[in-house]
């Protein structure tokens, strides 16, 4: 097997092929150092790589496993982390050059959970800065690339992941997500992103965007890699305020391959809002799939859908304003422009504005939660629009000019607001060959139907098997 | 927003006024307060601020 083909695994073949003996751990992230040095001339997908010290874990990994030592199916397996994941001894930029020097002296949970599973580290993945942007535009360290067409923008926050996964640069990544930072890049990237219910992941010793929208989570090549990195990574940690103890399950039990029976809504009120057509017909496709698998599909109102990206974006400029107070007094101009607007403009929001603003969100809470009475499982597009070229500021969708930033989170950000589960899973491709997203949203940590639905569909379905032209 | 208003809780946060930037940032500051405006659409007789919820009332 050569490192191209050892590049196109999954997380589940890789681990079968460790337990088997047929590959080892050091071929395999030898493989994907390969890959990354041929590719990121063109992607730009990692602002730091740590090839030796992957090697080094890589040696120790194989020693451990031909000792009887194995760890479980993340042993051997390298991964990515967003630089925003604090990693013992390596940089931590959250991409922006201010924090060049940044050395953290300790690891996050989800990165220490990741190294008890044996997974192995290959480096620190470029990121909109401060993960307040979601186009993966980042002038400092050059801005990401999408692996279908490298003009284009790779979505973000977490765009070096969303690169870096859908291109064989790793096989996972851990993203985060205030406002669909980590299902954005991976609809337009063509890969599986998934964002827990909110305190399902710890949070511990991530920089933070907006705390109280802030969620890690994976991102994937399958919805069976996606359970197995979500059963490393989740559970309870005293750390983050906001963990719930509520025991994590299997997430692989919950791939039972079917979904005979489970109630779908598509919500009305997604489609009064600027959508592509070739998104909307890739999404109205995937429907009748699911109808097809035994899916009981009905349409659903959801009033204050539209009050969400008022209530979502003002809670999270105040709440980002606050965190990077002091580095807004002292490194203004050094700030992204577009960052420091958004970050200077949470200083106008009051305090009592911004409690006012976190009532209205338990009225939207209150709201999504009543929607689930009737209903197991949301359904929608991810995105309304496919990646566009690198520097676009507005598009011209449904007739209207919208601002990229508004566009590209008019989906993914009302989940953010209630916290429900949601993940995106590929369902198309544009006229132009480029991926189209499948958002799938359960209850609060139901989980488990929402990898079970997406799986059933990934697997009635040939998306998830293309791989960008390079 | 006020010019005034904005340039005093500009000054009192420490931002340079003279900075170029802060009419961009004026500009900016307008186009996103009016969110505000639709937060006060919605009746919240009897709602309290969203709390990230506790483990206890959350089961699926």
């Amino acid at each position: 097997m050569d490192s191209k083909e050892i590049c196109e695994l999954s997380i589940s073949e890789l681990s079968r092929l460790i337990q088997k003996k047929e590959a080892s751990p050091l071929e395999i992230v030898e493989a994907y150092i390969s890959r990354v040095n041929s590719l990121e001339p063109q992607l730009n997908s990692f602002i730091t790589l740590v090839s030796d010290q992957a090697i080094e874990s890589a040696k120790q990994a194989e020693k451990e496993i031909q000792a009887g030592r194995y760890l479980g199916p993340l042993h051997g397996i390298p991964f990515g982390l967003k630089d925003l994941y604090y990693v013992k001894g390596i940089r931590n930029t959250s991409g922006t050059k201010i924090f060049d020097g940044f050395i953290p002296d300790y690891d996050s949970t989800i990165t220490l959970r990741l190294k008890k599973a044996g997974g192995i580290l290959l480096g620190k993945l470029n990121m909109h800065p401060l993960a307040y942007g979601a186009t993966g535009e980042n002038e400092e360290y050059g801005h990401m690339h999408n692996p279908w067409n490298t003009a284009l923008i790779a979505g973000g926050s977490s765009g070096g992941n969303g690169s870096a996964v859908a291109s064989g640069q790793c096989p996972f990544a851990m993203g985060s997500d205030t406002g669909g930072s980590i299902r954005i890049p991976s609809a337009l990237c063509g890969i599986v992103g998934f964002k827990p219910t909110y305190g399902r992941l710890s949070r511990y010793g991530m920089t933070p965007l907006a705390w109280s929208q802030d969620h890690p989570g994976p991102m994937t090549r399958t919805v069976e890699d996606c359970a197995m990195v979500m059963n490393a990574v989740a559970g309870y940690d005293p750390n983050d305020p906001t963990s719930t103890n509520l025991p994590p399950p299997d997430y692989t039990q919950a791939l039972k391959g079917e979904i005979k029976g489970l109630r779908l809504g598509v919500v009305k009120e997604f489609f009064e809002v600027p959508i592509e057509s070739d998104v909307s017909d890739s999404f109205w496709k995937a429907i009748d799939q699911l109808a097809e698998l035994g899916g009981i599909i009905s349409e659903i109102s959801w009033p204050l859908y539209h009050y969400g990206t008022a209530i979502a974006s003002l809670i999270q400029m105040a709440e980002a304003t606050a965190y990077h107070r002091e580095l807004i007094r002292k490194n203004g101009p050094q700030i992204y422009p577009p960052v420091r607007l958004r970050l200077e403009t949470g200083i106008f929001i009051s305090a009592s504005d911004y409690i006012q603003t976190q009532r209205a969100r338990t009225l939207f809470y209150h709201q999504s939660l009543n929607i689930f009475k009737n209903l197991d499982i949301l359904v929608t597009p991810t995105v309304p629009v496919t990646a566009f070229p690198i520097g676009t500021t507005s598009l011209l969708v449904s007739n209207q000019k919208v601002n990229v930033i508004s566009l590209l989170t008019q989906y993914t950000r009302p989940f953010n607001l209630n916290g429900f589960p949601a993940i995106t899973v590929p369902c198309g491709f544009s006229k132009d060959q480029l991926p189209i997203g499948l958002q799938f949203v359960g209850r609060p940590f139901d989980e488990e139907t929402v990898l079970r639905a997406a799986h059933a569909y990934e697997q009635a379905t040939p998306w998830h098997l293309r791989r960008p032209p390079l | 927003m006020e010019k005034e208003v904005f340039l005093s809780i500009a000054k009192e946060f420490g931002l340079d006024l003279d900075d170029p930037h802060m009419e961009e940032l004026y500009a900016y500051v307008q186009r996103v307060l009016p969110n505000l405006k639709r937060i006060e659409e919605l009746n919240l007789t009897g709602l309290e601020p969203f709390m990230p919820y506790p483990s206890h009332e959350v089961s699926p």
